[in-house]
């Protein structure tokens, strides 16, 4: 899980997707961090708004939860790509070779049948907040300031959208897999056996300036 | 027949006449036809129009305030200082309102009709600290009030601020809020009467529409036994809920606000004048231009409550 | 098929869909799902020609979840208090805790790894996210620990579970969940957690104690430290003392009058001060960029439990599940403080398989409203009760003993957060290990919790002084 697997690579057109579109992932990842910062700031403005000044920032709570749908949903296809969505791999972790990557495959399946429902779904929940007529496009909004909803809902289906993507890569990257019969494949996050490990931390440079954390990269391109 | 409905919170004055309702249609139909009642398990509140124009379920209850923009032709009956007297005058006005072809037309986009309201008094003010004697106090007061109540204390200087009654009880305990407009069975039952200090009897700026919708194909799919049964229990079950708000809610409301030892501010008749002069016409005035521009006949709808009053 | 059978046929999916190694958050969503659409099919008579009718209709049900319960100002902590526990982590806060904690308690037996819980004990005092908690910590404690030969999985072990204080010791992200899913004062239910807190502490501490006096090779206590040394210690940890009081202040004034903001706020305000330190420490924009990375990282983990979980409930409400066993716990002719019991054992159980926050979105909307009825109502006196306390404080020692329950979930196979996030920190320790390390501390966690339900006493007599 977050972190514990790795993704490796080489020049097949399947891992060069993998990277461009984990470029992607990350991009989107760091606004939900950012979206996090906001939230951070925010609350900083309108306490001392509030206790300081008394101006209550007006909508408060508006803004807090037009950002949590960005903190929520920005990163679900960049933790999936490393692995990080928690499940319990007590089974799994036993399987070796072909065996392991038709569970892989399946259980891919499944997810992808799953957020293809659920972008028809978030769509449609995007499409009754959302009117070209309407003034701001807008047929649902918050309650204290009338901001438009529409916006926070279209985020659902779009992070979904990139989640599927991921999936089916992952898909493409299993099935191959099993074809292959191959013990370490590309672009899939592989459950690392203990040689890896120790193999990953012997190539590891540890330790900079701030104690940074050692293992925020755990990329083996 | 099986309708789910959607109501939330818990089992309240709030929603006895829907309880009523279910009771009288399964009595009428022998149990042929029955409401099966879900607090909170099948959508939140403010998605209870969603829900509708989905098919999710055939019955729910929704604040027009919760979502102006979904429901913008009855938030008319949510304007401050309309004059409504009594829970048996919001009842007819609503019921009138629901039939005007505007307003028909605009919860048809959630494959919605309205089969009734949720009467309320008007709403009035629980608040901390020290009581505003005159509305001049109310300047710069943090205080919960959503749509046009809000825009009212607006008018007296008061910094309004709409959050969902599940939340108020946190803010005016941590000092966010110092004071929150609610009708009483609310003040009661979401505790702002275990913090606060004061209580305004006759500000009376409002009040919030809260009506009861069905989906509009499952209505037509009922049988014409089921239907009648269902609609001509309307009337019973709203007088029901008016006898029990009145005689229970209203009857327990002195006794609650002397047991917890609270103030009741009262202001004088010259002063609500001056507050309703300043703020009814222009809330009215700015409603019409807001609502006009998203195509609703506003003026039609206001005149047609305005001439409801009337009578 | 009724409903409520339904409801258990598609239970037994979820399970086996987890088994195989699906990812939790989506089994669960596909589970309500599926679920939605066999209700709304079996509404419709399975006519095949309704299928896709009810195909829509449960799909449109399910995609209203994620943006709907994801927006709301409640969670809004869950990203904050995780921030907050990175930031710590680049002031360098975190390690001074740990650094002074080593000096004072260092020479007791198994010195190290109760220096690593009362570390983590303090730092809960800021942080409220119990998984952020452990994946700082595993990044401070268990290099040193390991450099002084205790076992790899025992030192991963110990924090995991001292991650598990967090939750308890004020702020606390899931009791402000709870709070506000059962509608109760936050600020009584967070002074609540300090004592239980404070206790389960003393117990792991104990517990590592114990053992190192029984176990040979167990891990040397570190001596040697002068007194000097030891109050040098303390003014680099003082900056947390600092974030308490501004996160007290915004919980409940002590000073008397209103208090500053709700504790959502004060989180925010105390990752705010912990930023500037960070800054003054000298963090720049790349370490702030893994900060926040990992921040996103971890909500967005959590959140797709979430409303993966609530897709799931949304079905169980289709299902009517809850008012079925709401139904079953009131009519039980036994007495309630053995029904207590089994639901608290309901609980371990279930905590296996799920996480902490997607258990109680799951349960207390039906297990709350029913151990309130056990005691006798919402509105009963202590002298008329079932447990001997009024309704209020029932809810608060209930909250208390849910909060703890799911603590406890946090580090239990197959699904124990703390453990996995432990793991992902470092690269030599697989989920196993950390399982197994992490298992002396199940002792410790059932006499907290047998305490806790001995002695209510424990947790009601904060609360009751305000
Ligand atoms: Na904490
Ligand atoms: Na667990």
């Amino acid at each position: 899980m977050a972190g514990s697997s790795t993704v490796l690579s080489d020049d097949t057109l399947l891992s060069r997707i993998d990277r461009r579109l984990y470029s992607l992932e990350q991009v989107l990842s760091l606004v939900s961090g950012l979206a996090v910062f906001s939230l951070m700031i925010l609350a900083v403005i309108s306490v001392s708004g509030r206790n300081f000044f008394n101006v209550p920032l007006p909508g408060y709570v508006d803004w807090i939860e037009q950002a949590m749908p960005l903190i929520a949903f920005m990163g679900v296809a960049y933790t999936q790509r490393d692995g990080g969505h928690i499940r319990m791999d007590i089974l799994v972790g036993r399987l070796k070779g072909r065996a392991l990557w038709a569970a892989e495959f399946i259980t891919t399946l499944a997810m992808i049948v799953l957020i293809a429902l659920l972008i028809w779904g978030t769509f449609s929940h995007f499409q009754r907040a959302f009117d070209f007529n309407a003034p701001l496009w807008s047929r649902d909004s918050s309650m204290d300031i009338a901001l438009p909803l529409w916006p926070a809902k279209l985020l659902a289906p779009v992070a979904f959208s990139v989640l599927l993507l991921r999936l089916c890569l992952q898909l493409w990257g299993y099935g191959r897999a099993f074809l292959s019969g191959a013990e370490s494949p590309v672009a899939v996050p592989l459950i690392q056996s203990a040689a890896e490990q120790a193999q990953a931390e012997a190539e590891h440079v540890s330790g900079s300036p701030v104690d940074a954390p050692e293992d925020t990269q755990k990329e083996t391109h | 027949t099986e309708w789910s409905v959607s109501l939330w919170g818990k089992r309240r004055a709030f929603t006895e006449h829907v309880e009523k309702l279910a009771e009288l249609v399964s009595e009428k139909t022998n149990g042929e036809f029955t409401l099966n009642i879900s607090y909170g398990g099948l959508s939140k509140n403010t998605e209870n129009l969603d829900g509708i124009s989905i098919g999710a379920f055939e019955m729910a209850q929704f604040c027009a305030g919760y979502h102006r923009d979904k429901n913008p032709s009855i938030t008319v009956l949510e304007l401050p200082f309309l004059g409504v007297q009594s829970l048996e005058q919001e009842r007819a006005l609503s019921q009138a309102l629901y039939q005007h072809p505007a307003v028909v037309e605009d919860l048809a986009r959630w494959n919605a009709t309205l089969l009734m309201p949720s009467p309320l008094p008007q709403y009035n003010l629980v608040g901390v600290g020290d009581a505003p004697k005159t509305l001049a106090d109310f300047e710069g007061m943090t205080v919960r009030a959503t749509g046009g109540i809000g825009d009212a204390m607006a008018g007296v200087g008061a910094v309004p601020t709409s959050m969902s009654a599940t939340e108020v009880r946190q803010a005016l305990d941590s000092g966010v809020m110092k004071a929150v407009s609610f009708a009483p069975h609310a003040h009661m039952s979401f505790g702002t009467i275990e913090t606060g200090n004061w209580w305004t009897t006759n500000l009376n700026p409002g009040t919030v529409n809260c009506p009861v919708v069905v989906n509009t194909d499952a209505l037509e799919m009922l049988s014409d036994s089921e239907r009648e049964a269902l609609l001509s229990s309307v009337d019973e079950a709203l007088d029901y809920y008016i006898e029990f708000y009145n005689d229970k809610t209203m009857s327990a409301w002195g006794p609650a606000l002397d047991e917890k030892g609270i103030e009741r501010v009262t202001y004088s008749d010259e002063e609500i004048a001056a507050f309703k002069e300043k703020v009814a016409g222009p809330t009215a005035a700015k409603w019409v231009e807001d609502n006009t521009a998203k195509g609703l006949p506003a003026q039609d709808l206001l005149d047609f409550v305005q001439g409801e009053l009337a009578k | 098929m009724e409903p409520i059978d339904i409801g258990i046929a598609v239970s037994a999916g979820m399970l086996v869909l987890v088994l195989l190694g699906m990812r939790v958050a989506f089994a669960a969503g596909l589970a309500g799902l599926v679920g939605l659409i066999w209700i709304f099919w079996a509404k419709a008579g399975y006519d095949p020609s309704r299928f896709g009718k009810a195909l829509t209709i449960a799909v449109k049900t399910a995609g209203q979840v994620p943006h709907s319960k994801v927006s709301s100002q409640a969670l809004s902590l869950i990203p904050t208090f995780i921030l907050i526990g990175y930031l710590a982590y680049y002031a360098g806060l975190t390690r001074a805790l740990f650094d002074a904690a080593k000096k004072w308690v260092g020479w007791l037996p198994g010195g190290l790894a109760v220096s690593t819980v009362f570390a983590t004990a303090g730092f809960a005092a800021v942080s409220g996210a119990s998984v952020a908690t452990s994946a700082v910590f595993a990044r401070i404690a268990i290099p040193e620990m390991l450099k002084i030969g205790y076992d790899k999985k025992f030192a991963a072990g110990v924090v995991a579970a001292g991650g598990t204080l967090a939750s308890l010791i004020p702020p606390s992200a899931i009791l402000v969940i709870y709070a506000i899913i059962v509608e109760q004062d936050v600020g009584k239910l967070l002074l609540a957690g300090f004592v239980p807190g404070a206790v389960s502490a003393l117990i792991y501490g104990g517990l590592i104690v114990g053992m190192a006096l029984v176990i040979p090779n167990f891990g040397p206590p570190v001596r040697g430290f002068t007194w000097g040394e030891r109050l040098k210690a303390l003014p680099p940890a003082l900056p947390i003392v600092f974030v308490v009081l501004i996160i007290i202040l915004f919980i409940y004034n002590p000073f008397g009058g209103d208090a500053w903001g709700t504790p959502t706020e004060g989180g925010a305000l105390g990752a705010f001060v912990v930023f500037l330190m960070a800054l003054y420490k000298g963090m720049r924009w790349a370490q702030l960029k893994d900060a926040l990375l990992e921040t996103a990282k971890l909500a967005v983990m959590i959140f797709t439990i979430i409303w993966g979980v609530l897709i799931y409930v949304r079905f169980l409400g289709f299902a009517d599940l809850p008012g079925a066993f709401s139904d079953w716990i009131t009519s039980l002719d036994q007495s309630p403080m053995l029904t207590l019991v089994l639901i608290l054992l309901a609980y371990a159980v279930l905590g296996m398989f799920m996480d902490a926050i997607g258990m109680l979105l799951l349960t207390l909307p039906v297990v709350y409203p029913a151990v309130m009825a056990l005691n006798g109502g919402e509105m009963v006196s202590a002298a008329d009760s079932a447990f001997g306390m009024s309704g209020p404080m029932c809810a608060i020692w209930f909250g208390i003993l849910v909060v703890k329950m799911a603590e406890f979930c946090l580090i239990t196979p197959p699904i124990g957060l703390n453990c996995f996030v432990v793991a992902g920190v470092r690269d030599d320790l697989t989920v196993q290990d950390v399982f197994k390390g992490v298992t002396p501390f199940f002792i410790a966690d059932a006499v907290t919790i047998a305490t806790l339900v001995a002695f209510p006493s424990i947790v009601l007599w904060l609360p009751s002084l305000v």
